[in-house]
């Protein structure tokens, strides 16, 4: 038995693999599917406070490699998911991650403090969503702004604190310098790029938000990038995200100096994918003779110096 | 008892090209048989690599529980369904399913009418025989804008009385498939309309279960990711109200009441 555990910012995960947020919903889909435990973590789709119908369809829509969604933080808001949903979800016996998505900095710490309950193991604050007209990515592009959020959220939460990047800015270092100095315990990089494609047959925007969010393997190389530039900067541990449909592609992640991996998109091409990735990076370490598999994080830049 | 869901490995047993780009699909798959219900579908993966990336959803098109297989009706004409439709005896793909909400009946000899536009025909064959067994008279309406995509009007003989239509006149009436709707519901008291296609013909389908009061199920087509329910890709927009403004194709449905959602261009 391989030991894949790892402790990002005082969370306590058994791998490293988690589910993205917004892939996976609250769970239950899955949970029909396999047994949740398995996974290192699970970060629920993102949390407003108050419900929100999301953007109209077209929602996704399929690209080389990947897809453009635009759903629009459609959730039935943060007192119904206390009520209602995090109580079933603790027969999965997962960390839960709270991802959490405000429209001002009120909302984000209103949204941090009601959600610091027993059940819930970390919060993911969601200052990168592209889908959305005000908060999200317009908070999170701007290294300021992003830290008076981040700040304030770690004012009014005793839980850990993950900050979930754009990479729709010119200097994502930057962003991740600023969010760790106002007191983030970890980085989720990286949330989705900001695209868009135009349906030749209607001639119109193949989306109903115009635009959406890429993700998929199309986006990996960009994740990679970000993971390996932030991590040689930051004394934080990084979740890496973008594509991830392999344990090669979470070793890629790992090795360019991520402590933990998360999966989304891959669920639609295999809704065993996370599964998987756990499996064969055991597998990897029997056949690599690795007996802490933490030692190669950021091996890649690590190697170098 | 219910199934767990599985991604199921199924082997090609047969496929044949039944019209220019319209392919019949056939698969063992005796959990997705046994557990299917009429207008429920499946996640197909259609490729090896990523490109296309997302599965495609495709409707249960026939069931035959005891030999444990199951058929699919697909139109070929994007990069998944075109490597779909390249599949040959033995080769395996991935299914994932049975998925979403079927169709709604219950009750025996009562008066069904099936509606299939083009490719839409797909859901209805396996609906039509469970009510064939049921005993329920059915009059089958089966429209496309040329003869080539009038499919399966063999197979729906044997459950009900067909009638076909085609826009450029090539089969045995010229017009559209609800002129023929409009006539059948003038008719006869109806238990009830099935009717899967495009979303003009759904549209029309929702305006005349309105004004002659015969309720109807419309099974929708939306872009799919996840289709479990988890990723709210697939949504169209109900009649609820505000907060559940909007339903999931791949959960609430593909298979709606006419009244339950609002249908845009």
């Amino acid at each position: 038995m391989i030991d894949l555990s790892v402790e990002i910012a005082g969370i306590k995960l058994k791998n490293p693999v988690m589910v993205a947020s917004g892939t996976f919903g609250f769970g239950k889909e899955y949970a029909s599917l396999f047994n949740l435990s398995k996974l290192g973590a699970l970060v629920t789709k993102g949390l407003t406070l108050h419900p929100r119908p999301g953007n109209p369809p077209p929602r996704i829509w399929e690209t080389p490699a990947g897809l453009l969604n635009a759903v629009g933080l459609q959730n039935p808001g943060v007192d119904f998911f206390l009520s209602e949903i995090l109580p079933a979800m603790k027969s999965f016996e997962v960390p839960i991650i709270a991802n959490i998505a405000g429209f001002t900095i009120e909302e984000y710490t209103q949204l941090a403090s009601r959600l610091t309950v027993p059940g819930i193991t970390g919060l993911e604050v969601n200052i990168s969503c592209p889908n959305v007209k005000a908060g999200g990515m317009a908070l999170g592009a701007v290294p300021e702004l992003a830290a008076e959020v981040v700040e304030a959220v770690v004012k009014a939460t005793s839980l850990p604190v993950i900050v979930k990047l754009t990479p729709n800015v010119t200097d994502i270092v930057a962003l991740a310098t600023a969010v760790t100095q106002a007191g983030a315990h970890s980085l989720s990089l990286i949330n989705t790029l900001l695209g868009m494609a135009v349906d030749v047959n209607s001639r119109r925007p193949a989306l109903g938000n115009i635009t959406g969010g890429l993700s998929g393997p199309a986006v990996r190389p960009v994740a990679v990038r970000a993971v390996w530039q932030v991590s040689q900067a930051v004394d934080v541990p990084i979740i890496g995200m973008g594509g991830i449909c392999t344990s090669n592609d979470a070793l890629e992640f790992i090795l360019a100096g991520a402590s933990a991996v998360a999966v989304g998109s891959a669920h639609f091409r295999d809704p065993l994918a996370a599964v998987k990735i756990i499996e064969e990076l055991e597998q990897y370490c029997i056949e690599n003779g690795i007996r802490d598999w933490k030692q190669i994080i950021g091996a890649a830049w690590k190697g170098q110096n | 008892m219910e199934e767990p869901l599985k991604d199921h490995h199924c082997p090609v047993l047969d496929q044949v090209m039944i019209s220019p780009g319209y392919y019949l699909l056939s698969l063992t798959a005796p959990q997705i048989a046994r557990a299917a219900v009429p207008g429920q579908f499946v996640l197909i993966r259609c490729g090896t690599r990523y490109d296309p990336f997302l599965r495609r959803p495709l409707s249960i098109h026939q069931v035959k529980r005891e030999r444990g297989e199951i058929s699919l009706l697909y139109q070929a004409r994007g990069t998944g369904t075109r490597w779909l439709a390249g599949r040959g005896k033995g080769d395996l793909v991935s299914l994932l399913g049975p998925l979403g909400r079927g169709f709604t009946y219950s009750g025996r000899e009562k008066r069904g009418l099936l509606v299939g536009a083009g490719v839409g025909v797909a859901p209805l064959l396996f609906l039509a025989g469970e009510l064939a067994a049921l005993e329920w008279k059915l009059v089958i309406l089966i429209g496309a804008r040329t003869k080539a995509g009038i499919l399966r009007v063999e197979s729906f003989q044997r459950y009900g009385f067909v009638k076909t239509i085609t826009g450029d006149g090539s089969t045995e009436r010229q017009g559209t498939i609800l002129s023929l709707l409009e006539e059948e519901t003038k008719e006869t008291d109806w238990e009830g309309i099935y009717a899967c296609g495009p979303r003009a013909v759904l549209k029309g389908v929702q305006k005349i279960s309105r004004e002659t009061g015969v309720p109807a199920q419309i099974s929708l087509e939306e872009r799919m990711a996840c289709g479990v329910g988890a990723c709210l890709g697939c949504v169209c927009e109900g009649t609820a109200g505000e907060v559940l403004r909007y339903l999931r194709v791949c959960r609430e449905g593909p298979v709606f009441d006419a009244g339950e959602v609002i249908l845009h261009d």
